[in-house]
């Protein structure tokens, strides 16, 4: 059973994205509303990938990489969500340890090829 | 102390010392010595007395035995009685002297010898003897015979034999012994006899160190005093020693020093006797010398000069031929006469009486004097009256020495003439150079035309005089009335140019004026100078016009005053230019100073010789026109300034090198907190192709710079807010495209696409008002409205909120504003609904309004999440959320207070937040009022009655808002504060919470509770039963029948306002506060 987490302030998406990756097999999906919530989730349990979004009220998705030890990092694959989408956050998330980059908005399909990419070992 | 270390270095003491010290080692090693012989000897002695000892012993010995032999051999001879008695004590002598030497100090042979002895004693004694005895008296001489032979007297003769030798050898060790002594005492005396010499040699050694010591100095003592006695200079270098000689040796230093140093005095003494001497002599000499110089000036004087002596009495004794030849008079007729044969000329009887008083004191006089000669013609003499006095005192006669100097006396005259015209000609050069100095060096026109007339009036003594600069019509003058200036400006200036156009310079005579007249009796003419000053092109730049009463002037004059009038012109020309160039320097800098761009000029050697005052402001730094800053110094200052240090030296370093010939710019900011951003580019400065320096312009960007960033931040922010949506949007929709889905989930992604679609829109909606508002493209149209009339019809929009109840408390007196309707109702609808959304587990807002000087203020509190204290300024801006998950959850785009603020702000008011986090926020704003003059002085009345009393509080419950407010705006007027309601229960909640004088109740309200209702729970509960119930409503009979005499007083709508004041007026006023239930009176219709 793999895990995926699923970091997003906004409900919505949330949702979206959960549902998106519903009909995955072997797959098992959480969710965290914010950076802080998403890093005591990750120091608890290993995840495979989490999906990131970058704009979060308190802490956004680069604060939470910040803070994210090397370990985990090499361990478990970023994939970084957002609505900024020019190529200098591009660059600042991939140099923060995201392996990943989507721009919002996104299309869910594309994204559930991409998270079966990743699980099956793709790009590892 | 110092006695002590004089003894220590004494020479006495030192050698007493040494003879002392070996005083005693000889005594002490000649007794040990003597010690030593002693013992030796002592020794000696001994051995020989113990070998004397022994041999006397062993002889002794040796007789005894022979007594003993003796004695028996007697015995067996003789057989006698008596042989053998003499034999036993024989042997007893023999035993106790062979004990003796057996007590002697015994040789191993001595020993070997005495045990040999011993045993044969035994032996002797003890066998043989009675053996010979027992023989004898057996007489068996046979046997004693074979006895004898057996060997004992073999024995015998042995150990006598050895007592031989012994006694022998004995004998030469004694000669031995006393051979050995003699050695002995040889060696002791040589040793003696070296021992004395060593000491002998010693003394000698030490006498002849004292000698030394003592004979050296003396010696250079000696040839120090025959110097001394030779008068040489004495070469004594101090002794180290301090003993004796030594202190003899600086006593006659001293002594010798002090003899030589009198001795020099002396010389000295001798020399300046000498030298008085010679001096004396050259005295003597020199008087000779000027005894015959005296001589020889006398003869010279004879020759050049006149000499005379006369008596006392003023007689000449004596005249030489000079003295005839200046006067004329023959010696002959001079001698016997007095001197007043020459007469004196010129002169005065108190200068007579002033020399013989000279005279008579025995002062020598001396002056020039003109005398008559006689012909009776005047010469100049310089005369000296020398009188002799003789050794009285009294004067006996007059020496007179005279010569002529009229010669001289002439040229002296003709140079007195020639100085003073040199005089004249300096003062006037120095006028002239004056006058040059003042053209060149005064840049006033006023001043020059001035300083002209003063520099004309010094120069040609005018009466009056009249300077006019043509052009400017500036005039001076000088004893010319006003008046007359003004008349010849006015009128007669064209006609006065018009002569001097074809004359230059022209002269009028003309008669007096009776004020130039004065006091002089005749007619007096007037002499007036008319001249002008041309430039190149015959322009007339000025006009001089001089007038001098009764005196003309000379042609000289005239030409001088028109050949500087030329200069004159060159002056005027020059301050015209002069004023040119100022003129344009000023509107240059005038330009230059109002620019907005600061704009600095340096110089190539980086000297900063300008900058203009946006400049100064700009970068807040004093400079005074004309100052000249050095390149360190104000390229340190404007360094420190900016944030980017280092790339700004290096762009000033660039743009001043003299290689940079292209103009450069860059942007740096200065300051922190606020950051101003400057833009700044230099050019190369250039006058024809050289070079002469760098023009800086700055330009303040900072708002630029900002509205940058802002507009970037902005469509950053945007694209973000827009995007969120979007991908919901998109998302859901491709994902009801692609999947296979139940209806249910169908519909709530349906749902949800419409929610997030309308919340994109509604984004688009706000963004493009704040937008409109902001570039001002949105139109406001302003009308006279009640504030709280609007605040009443927002309100009620939320009547039917089911999570929240909407309080107002209106204490606005005057609620009359000039706003656009539709703005206020829109800002009012926001900040409820935020406050609403915000405080999601609180049932309560509360508006409140009230007046301050010239304002009203609207605040909506409400009991919800509250704001960070940091977030709170941040949250007019655009996309400016309170940043946590809480509100996050909440929604909202983040544009409704940016728009409230723009939308307030531009109807003249102010908005604000006051939030404490967790607690609530109130947001509120003001806005001014109409007639504030009027309602300032109702706020002066109120604040009386506040001082009095607290406002009474009134509730009204009514669900009617324009009823609502029409009661209100009548209690509020009467002194009230007016809280409203809609909902029994929340009114009901209200009443337990604030004491109210009164409440107003409309019976008929909402759905699930009435009026009545309300009356019924206010009159159960214990703490509201006692306030005054006012019903205001359509009551029908029916209801009527319901106030069971509880109610008081009963208004029926519609009744006019003022019933329901005086009833409430009445209730405080009265007092009566005890629960009564209030009816209105009178039933008239509006």
């Amino acid at each position: 059973m793999q895990k995926i987490m699923v970091v997003d302030d906004e409900e919505v998406l949330r949702m979206l994205i959960e549902d998106t990756l519903e009909d995955l097999e072997n797959v098992e999906i959480h969710t965290a509303e914010n950076g802080l919530e998403a890093l005591t989730k990750l120091s608890a349990d290993h995840f495979d990938l989490v999906i990131l979004d970058y704009m979060m009220p308190e802490m956004t998705g680069i604060e939470v990489l910040q803070q994210l030890d090397e370990e985990k990092k090499s361990t478990t694959a970023i994939l970084m969500l957002t609505a900024k989408a020019q190529d200098v956050d591009r660059i600042r998330a991939v140099e923060a340890g995201a392996r990943y980059f989507m721009p919002k908005p996104f299309s869910p399909m594309e994204l559930l090829q991409i998270v079966e990419g990743i699980l099956s070992g793709e790009g590892k | 102390m110092v006695k002590e270390s004089k003894a220590n270095h004494s020479i006495k003491n030192k050698y007493f010392r040494i003879i002392v010290f070996v005083f005693s080692l000889i005594i002490i090693m000649g007794t040990v010595f003597f010690i030593f012989i002693n013992y030796e000897q002592d020794e000696l002695s001994r051995d020989r007395e113990s070998l004397q000892n022994k041999a006397d012993t062993i002889s002794e010995m040796a007789s005894t035995l022979n007594d003993v032999f003796f004695r028996a051999r007697g015995f067996t001879l003789l057989k006698d009685e008596n042989e053998l008695k003499l034999l036993n004590v024989a042997l007893v002598n023999f035993d106790k002297i062979l004990d003796t030497y057996s007590n002697l100090n015994l040789t191993s042979e001595e020993a070997l010898f005495r045990d040999g002895l011993k045993s044969f004693y035994v032996q002797y004694k003890n066998k043989t003897l009675p053996e010979a005895i027992r023989l004898v008296e057996a007489d068996n001489y046979a046997a004693l015979r074979a006895l004898a032979e057996d060997g004992s007297t073999k024995s015998v003769n042995d150990f006598l034999t050895y007592t031989k030798e012994y006694r022998l050898r004995s004998d030469t060790e004694l000669n031995n012994m006393a051979l050995d002594y003699i050695k002995r005492a040889n060696e002791f005396t040589f040793i003696t006899f070296f021992f004395s010499t060593i000491i002998l040699l010693f003394f000698t050694f030490m006498i002849w160190r004292i000698l030394k010591n003592l004979i050296n100095p003396i010696l250079k003592l000696e040839g120090a005093t025959h110097s001394l006695a030779a008068g040489e200079e004495i070469l004594l270098g101090k002794l180290k020693n301090q003993d004796e000689i030594g202190r003899l040796y600086t006593a006659f230093l001293n002594m010798a020093r002090s003899i030589q140093d009198k001795e020099e005095e002396l010389m000295m003494q001798n020399e300046e006797l000498h030298a008085q001497q010679d001096e004396l002599q050259d005295q003597q000499y020199r008087l000779q010398r000027s005894l015959s110089e005296i001589e020889s000036m006398m003869k010279a004087l004879n020759q050049s000069s006149a000499v005379g002596i006369l008596t006392d009495k003023g007689v000449f004794t004596y005249a030489n031929d000079n003295l005839s030849k200046y006067t004329g008079y023959k010696n002959s007729e001079v001698i016997g006469f007095t001197y007043k044969l020459l007469e004196l000329y010129n002169i005065s009887r108190e200068q007579m009486q002033k020399i013989f008083n000279k005279l008579n004191t025995g002062g020598v006089w001396s002056d020039e004097l003109q005398i008559l000669t006689k012909d009776g013609l005047p010469i100049w003499m310089h005369l000296t009256i020398v009188p002799y006095l003789n050794n009285d005192g009294v004067i006996y006669q007059y020496i007179l020495i005279a010569y002529d100097i009229t010669s001289m006396k002439s040229v002296q005259l003709e140079l007195a003439e020639t100085l003073k015209n040199t005089e004249q000609t300096k003062k006037m050069l120095e006028l002239n150079n004056q006058l040059n100095h003042d053209i060149t060096y005064t840049l006033d026109k006023h001043e020059f035309a001035d300083k002209f007339i003063q520099f004309m009036h010094h120069l040609y003594s005018f009466d009056s005089s009249f300077f006019l600069l043509v052009k400017d019509k500036i005039a001076a003058v000088k004893g010319i009335p006003q008046e007359n200036v003004e008349r010849y400006l006015d009128n007669e200036n064209n006609e006065m140019l018009y002569r001097l156009k074809t004359e230059k310079t022209y002269l009028i005579k003309r008669l007096a004026t009776q004020s130039e007249q004065g006091i002089s009796a005749n007619e007096v003419y007037c002499y007036d100078f008319y001249t002008t000053v041309v430039n190149a092109e015959d322009e007339i730049l000025a006009v001089f016009c001089g007038s001098r009463i009764g005196h003309s002037f000379s042609k000289e004059e005239i030409n001088e005053v028109q050949g500087m009038m030329n200069r004159v012109a060159l002056a005027i020309e020059r301050l015209f230019m002069y004023e040119e160039i100022e003129h344009g320097r000023k509107l240059n800098r005038d330009i230059v100073n109002n620019v907005n761009e600061g704009i600095q000029f340096v110089n190539t050697e980086g000297m900063m010789l300008q900058m203009n005052k946006a400049l100064c402001n700009m970068v807040n730094f004093e400079w005074t026109e004309g100052t000249l800053i050095p390149r360190k110094e104000w390229m340190d200052y404007f360094i420190e300034c900016s944030n980017e240090k280092d790339k700004l030296w290096l762009f000033f370093e660039q743009a001043i090198a003299e290689y940079s010939l292209e103009s450069s710019s860059m942007q740096y900011s200065i300051g922190t907190e606020p950051m101003k951003h400057i833009d700044v580019y230099a050019i190369p400065v250039f006058r024809r192709e050289l070079r002469i320096g760098t023009l800086f312009v700055y330009r303040d960007i900072t708002r630029e710079y900002e509205l940058d960033l802002m507009k970037s931040d902005l469509v950053s922010t945007v694209s973000h807010e827009l995007r969120t949506p979007l991908s919901s949007v998109l998302g859901f929709t491709e994902l009801l495209l692609s999947k296979t889905m139940k209806p249910e989930k169908q519909l709530k992604y349906l749902e949800t696409i419409h929610k997030e679609a309308k919340r994109l829109t509604e984004l688009i909606n706000d963004f493009l008002d704040l937008q409109r508002m902001e570039s001002g493209k949105q139109q406001y149209i302003t009308e006279h409205v009640n504030l709280s009339e609007i605040v009443l019809g927002v309100i009620d929009q939320y009547k039917l909120s089911s999570t929240h109840h909407v309080l107002l408390v209106d204490e606005a007196l005057n609620a009359e504003v000039d706003v656009d309707k539709d703005k206020i109702v829109q800002v009012l609808t926001n900040l409820l609904s935020n406050a609403i959304k915000f405080s999601p587990s609180s049932n309560e807002v509360k508006v409140l309004l009230h007046n301050e000087p010239d304002h009203i203020i609207v605040r909506i509190q409400d009991n919800g999440l509250g704001i960070p204290k940091d977030q709170i300024g941040q949250l007019f801006q655009k996309f400016r959320r309170v940043d946590n998950s809480a509100s996050k959850r909440i929604g909202g785009t983040g544009l409704g207070l940016a728009i409230c603020k723009e939308i307030i702000e531009k109807q003249k008011g102010t908005i604000g937040i006051d939030s404490v986090e967790g607690e609530g926020t109130t947001v509120w704003f003001s806005l001014p009022i109409l007639n504030a003059e009027a309602s300032r002085q109702q706020d002066e009345l109120n604040k009386w009655n506040a001082d009095k009393e607290l406002k009474p509080n009134v509730m009204i419950v009514e669900d009617d808002y324009s009823l609502s407010l029409l009661l209100s705006e009548e209690l509020k007027g009467k002194g009230f504060r007016v809280t409203h309601h809609y909902h029994p229960q929340q009114a009901f909640d209200q009443a337990l919470k604030t004491p109210f004088v009164a409440i107003v109740v409309d019976l008929m309200l909402g759905e699930e509770l009435d009026g009545w209702d309300l009356i019924r729970m206010l009159k159960d509960d214990s703490r509201t039963e006692n306030i005054p119930i006012v019903i205001s409503s359509a009551l029908d009979q029916s209801d009527k029948n319901q106030l069971n005499d509880v109610i008081q007083k009963y208004l029926t709508k519609p009744y006019p306002p003022g019933e329901l004041s005086n009833t409430l007026e009445e209730i405080v006023k009265i007092k009566t506060g005890v629960g009564e239930v209030l009816f209105p009176e009178s039933k008239k219709h509006l």
